[in-house]
């Protein structure tokens, strides 16, 4: 192995480096991350190992699945769900375009959640052929540091096996995490959520963030009496706050009942369901009882603090720009290190991580200007600055644009629901900082502007773009008068 | 100004054969001493000139600005400052922005009517009452009975079939056209413009006649539009064209649409959608001339899977009507019977016939487009021509750009000239397209040696649905600035999707700005900025040291060859990588290919 790591103050070391181990670079976890940082590794030429729990939709200590949480119990099976929630907004939009549909249109879960297993699982067959194409070795069994240079991997039957190497990538993401409450055991998770056996009539959710609201629109979607729970005025905290009234609008006219300010103080087992209790002294009876209070990191049985990986408060695993942690050797991207929690996101980690690494190629993740989606059902799709970050951080006045409109498919469907979409530019650069939108389409229509943010387009350039016609996009490069100006240090 | 040249983009003539001949000059990359690679460059199509490169370039900027709303040298009283014939999308457009620059503006339009003709339009013009508008809710409404298929794989389940009522929908189409005409009437009241109902007609530059009444203005914008064209056929007149096509009475059992351009093509989704037995009979061998050649191959496979029969190399050569009241309609090739409607989609003309134009010197193309310089001006000073009516780019917000730069430019004191470049168009087919600047064609003619990124996948939707959806996109970039000069995709949401990129093209992006793009997972549109590898390099003088160069270099040529194989097997092109993310093919070919390539790569 001649292959130098060009990092500063890392040049001196290579004479220590003639040693020989198994492999150059052994993963733990073959999530979005793990799998892209061991394939580009690879093709820089390196000898990579990743070892993984085995398949299951639900994840625990000791089973996960190659292709993770993205693939086996996030963001992939969420998006078939809401393919599937959203039908009935179809249902009763297409009336009024001349269709005439049976009173009841019947919904068979176990078909759906049968196809969708059948998907995931086929997408777990070409994570493992992507590896083994590759040229990755995977091994099965749970992974665990013996030394800064040693892996143990814990297979199925008990037995152990060790395996030494230069490198050594954790890439093991996070699990949800239940709050401590009397009764908690009778909540599930989101893991579970993915895969119930039936679809609740009457499901009760506690937390504000996006997995919350999605969760709401697919059970409202697929017909059940929905309950949402959350300790702030507003759903989704950290994103726009005009966005956030937005979405909890629009949640709200799709049926499901919102209770802002309010936690869960105990849950019962009741005669038909579970007795869920609120800190307001409410009372109120669920089949199924969601906590999507967040995500912890996947750190405890890696024996971390004994080879000296220092973690943060939270577990998450602290490390440097380039990945990299408190052990030389050692780095970690993805969930694990509780930056940005975003699939594209560890991908990127991943992809800087082998460049930086195998490649030759020192290389930060750049954190800026990252679009997201949440698949609230309209969705809400942002990227750049919140008008409350853009205050915090401008030195001009901040100039915000809002459209606010019935989609065309609304003037027919007569469905009250506006799209509204919102732009923040710099007063004295005319940069765009921030573009969000909640209606339709709006993850699919965010991606572009956020290629247009990347590359620093003005206001100027937006609105020298001509319009696609008819679509609910055009409305970004037609908003030609200011909304509002703000001006720098005013908090609203 | 000598001949006027036509203003339509010459015929990508001999445009297939190239696309053929250029899988087989791949070949040529791996063994660059055959000649065949020259001789396949000469069967190009010849050189596009930049749209609409070939405007009459006349004095204008200094003038524009001289005889502006304000401190006009002309001395004379006039009723207004603007007369404006038609209240379309630039009419109304140009009328309102004048109006907030401070000038009296009339409009004219004629009554409203779903159907056009020489006495009836209605203020919205084409885009709201016959076009965009009406277009894309009768598209929203087909596009129901393809959501419903896909509905059965998510569970969903029917007692019955869905059924549709044509009357349920029309009805509810036209009470919305009549809103929105009714709030265009707003929009220009507001405004401080006069509305008057009636046929607009120039009588000298300075003069317009509106039945029998006549107006004096010290400028007249005409911005009348176009509307669809017939050809002269025995039977034509038991045909019908697109405005008559969205306020039909009923449903067409079996409909032929005649055409390739995008009206057909949205029709037939329109109408297949509906659940009617569609046939499209097109002259070309391809529909959507002008179009990326992928783009062409891949909207018509999806369509035809979607149920819709093409007729290529077919000229309707007459309609004939049996005695049971259904038709037929007979080509070159064959008769197709039993037709409950035939639907011309042959192109549109501008409306500029009994305008009096000819009489005041305003020059006509030979299709009778309306001739202006870069700022819309006429070869009359005191005449302007905006939309349709000038057969530029015709696109509703084109013609709000033309009709914006002009009120800039007479009343705004700022000479403002449209810009044409990296305009972004849809076409609302099912599955819709979204493209914006160069074809293939036209970069490699542009720029010669360019990159060519493309994914073809199946959406996450379609894995539950069962059904053969696909997603086509398409980067062109130029090899020496790194630049994107087309983005072309086909598939869901392709319209929504390309608005955005489309800011990105015209603040001037690299691929490297794609690249350093985030994805937003899960969605479509993050394929665009996933897309690492290109599917093929084009260059024009492919130099040996290019061959044995670099690995990875070696692999695409590789590729290259693997292509040509399958499209001599297969008779189609291949596409390769399936997708940027490799999740959504694993069709055998694939994953063969990929094993071929793995074992090439060290």
């Amino acid at each position: 192995m001649a292959r130098k790591m060009l990092i500063d103050g890392e040049l001196g070391q290579t004479i220590e480096e003639e040693k020989q181990y198994d492999f150059d670079l052994f993963v733990i976890g073959a999530g979005s991350g793990g799998v892209r940082a061991s394939r580009t590794s690879a093709s820089f030429g390196a000898k990579v190992a990743i070892c993984e729990l085995p398949f299951h939709p639900i994840s625990s200590e000791v089973i996960g699945g190659i292709g993770g949480t993205c693939v086996i119990r996030g963001c992939v099976p969420k998006k078939i769900l809401v393919y599937g929630a959203q039908f009935r907004g179809e249902f009763e939009d297409c009336r009024n375009f001349g269709w005439e549909l049976s009173d009841q249109v019947d919904f068979n879960w176990k078909k759906l959640l049968h196809n969708k297993t059948q998907e995931i699982t086929r997408l777990n067959g070409i994570y493992k052929r992507l590896l083994s194409n590759a040229g990755v070795t995977m091994f099965e069994g749970e992974g665990k540091l013996i030394d800064a240079h040693l892996v143990e991997v814990t297979q199925a039957d008990g037995t152990t096996k060790q395996y030494s190497a230069k490198h050594i990538l954790i890439a093991t993401g996070s699990r949800a995490q239940r709050v401590n409450i009397p009764g908690k055991e009778l909540a599930i998770t989101s893991d579970e959520a993915l895969s119930l056996d039936e679809l609740p009539k009457r499901a009760v959710i506690l937390g504000g963030g996006y997995i919350a609201v999605e969760f709401a629109s697919i059970w409202r979607g697929l017909g059940a009496e929905v309950d949402l729970f959350y300790r702030k005025e507003l759903p989704l905290r950290g994103f726009d706050d005009e966005m956030r009234a937005v979405v909890a609008k629009n949640l709200e006219g799709r049926g499901i009942r919102l209770h802002p300010g309010t936690n869960l103080s105990e849950l019962r087992n009741g005669e038909d369901g579970i007795r869920v209790l609120t800190d307001h002294g409410d009372e109120i009876t669920a089949d199924v009882v969601l906590f999507a209070t967040g995500r912890l990191p996947n750190t405890k049985r890696l024996n971390l603090q004994a080879v000296g990986v220092e973690v943060d408060k939270t577990g998450a695993i602290k490390v440097d720009e380039y990945s990299r942690t408190t052990v030389p050797n050692i780095w970690a991207v993805g969930d694990v290190t509780n930056r940005m929690n975003l699939t594209p996101v560890a991908l990127m980690e991943g992809t800087c991580f082998s460049k930086t690494v195998f490649g030759g190629q020192p290389t930060k993740p750049d954190y800026i200007s990252i679009p997201c989606a949440v698949f609230c059902i309209p969705p809400l799709s942002v990227v750049g600055l919140s008008e409350q970050q853009a205050l915090e951080q401008a030195k001009s006045d901040i100039l915000v644009y809002t459209s606010s409109f019935n989609p065309m498919k609304n003037t027919i469907s007569g469905r009250q629901e506006k799209t509204v979409m919102k732009l923040i530019v710099d007063s004295e650069t005319d940069k765009v900082l921030g573009a969000s939108m909640c209606g339709p389409d709006a993850p699919e229509i965010m991606q572009g502007l956020a290629v247009a943010l990347k590359c620093g387009a003005t206001k100027a350039q937006f609105d020298s773009t001509v319009g696609i016609h008819p679509s609910a996009a055009e409305e970004f490069v037609t908003m030609r008068s200011i909304t509002r100006r703000v001006t720098a240090g005013a908090k609203p | 100004m000598a001949a006027a040249p036509s203003l339509r983009a010459p015929p990508l003539t001999l445009a297939s054969t190239a696309a053929a001949l250029r899988t087989f000059s791949r070949t040529l990359v791996l063994q660059p001493q055959k000649p065949l690679f020259t001789s396949s460059r000469a069967l190009r199509s010849p050189p596009l000139p930049p749209f609409p490169s070939n405007l009459p370039r006349r004095r204008l900027a200094t003038r524009a600005s001289a005889d502006g709303g304000n401190g006009a040298p002309d001395p004379r009283q006039f009723d207004f400052d603007l007369f404006t014939i038609g209240a379309g999308s630039g009419g109304v457009r140009a009328s309102r922005f004048a109006a907030t620059y401070g000038a009296k503006v009339a409009i004219c339009e004629l009554p409203f009517s779903t159907i056009s003709s020489e006495s009836a339009g209605g203020v919205g013009g084409t885009c709201v009452l016959r076009g965009c508008v009406p277009k894309k809710l009768l598209v929203y409404s087909s596009k129901y009975s393809h959501e419903f298929e896909e509905s059965r794989g998510f569970g969903w389940t029917y007692e019955a079939d869905p059924m549709h009522d044509w009357s349920t929908l029309i009805a509810n189409k036209n009470a919305e056209l009549q809103r929105l005409t009714g709030i265009y009437k707003n929009i220009l009241q507001n405004s401080g413009v006069t509305l008057i109902e009636g046929r607009g007609k120039i009588v000298d530059p300075h003069t317009v006649d509106v039945d029998g009444k006549h107006y004096t203005a010290r400028h007249i914008l005409i911005s009348v539009g176009g509307r669809p064209n017939l050809p002269d056929i025995p039977g034509i007149e038991h045909a019908i064209d697109s405005d008559a096509a969205l306020d039909l009475p009923s449903k067409p059992e079996k409909i032929a649409i005649v055409g390739g351009g995008y009206i057909a093509l949205e029709f037939a989704g329109i109408f297949n959608g509906l659940k009617s037995e569609v046939h499209v009979f097109i002259r070309q061998k391809k529909v959507l001339r002008g179009f990326d050649e992928e783009i062409r191959n891949f909207v018509s496979e999806q369509m035809s899977l979607r149920g819709i029969e093409f007729h290529t190399e077919e000229t309707p050569q007459a309609i004939l009507k049996s005695s049971d009241g259904l038709l037929s309609l007979r080509t070159n090739k064959e008769t197709v019977d039993g037709f409950s409607h035939i639907m011309f989609a042959t192109g549109r003309r501008p409306n500029t016939k009994n305008l009096g134009l000819e009489d005041v010197g305003v020059e006509l193309a030979k299709n009778g487009a309306i001739l202006v310089d870069e700022y819309s001006q006429t070869s009359v000073d005191s005449i302007w021509a905006v939309g349709d009516a000038t057969d530029r780019l015709n696109l509703t917000p084109v013609a709000l750009m033309e009709g914006g730069a002009f009120a800039k430019t007479v009343f705004g004191k700022e000479p403002t000239v449209p810009d044409y470049r990296a305009v972004p168009s849809a076409v609302f087919s099912q599955p819709p397209i979204g493209q914006l600047g160069l074809t293939e064609e036209q970069a490699i003619q542009e720029y010669g040696d360019v990159d060519i990124y493309t994914a073809n996948f199946r959406p996450l939707k379609a894995t539950l649905s069962g059904l053969p959806d696909r997603v086509f996109m398409k980067l062109i970039v130029c090899a020496s600035t790194n630049k994107v000069l087309g983005v072309h995709m086909c598939g869901e949401d392709s319209p929504e999707i390309i608005q955005g990129i489309a800011i990105a093209v015209k603040a001037g992006l690299t691929k490297a700005d794609f690249d350093s793009t985030v994805g937003i997972h899960p969605t479509s549109a993050e394929e665009l900025v996933t897309m690492r590898s290109p599917t093929r390099k084009i260059r024009k003088d492919p130099s040996p040291a290019m061959i044995i160069g670099k690995n990875s270099d070696r692999v695409d040529y590789l590729l290259e060859a693997l292509k040509v194989v399958f499209f001599l097997f297969h008779e189609r092109v291949l596409f390769y990588p399936c997708s940027a993310n490799e999740l959504s093919c694993s069709c055998k070919v694939c994953i063969q290919m990929e094993l071929l390539l793995k074992s090439f790569m060290v």
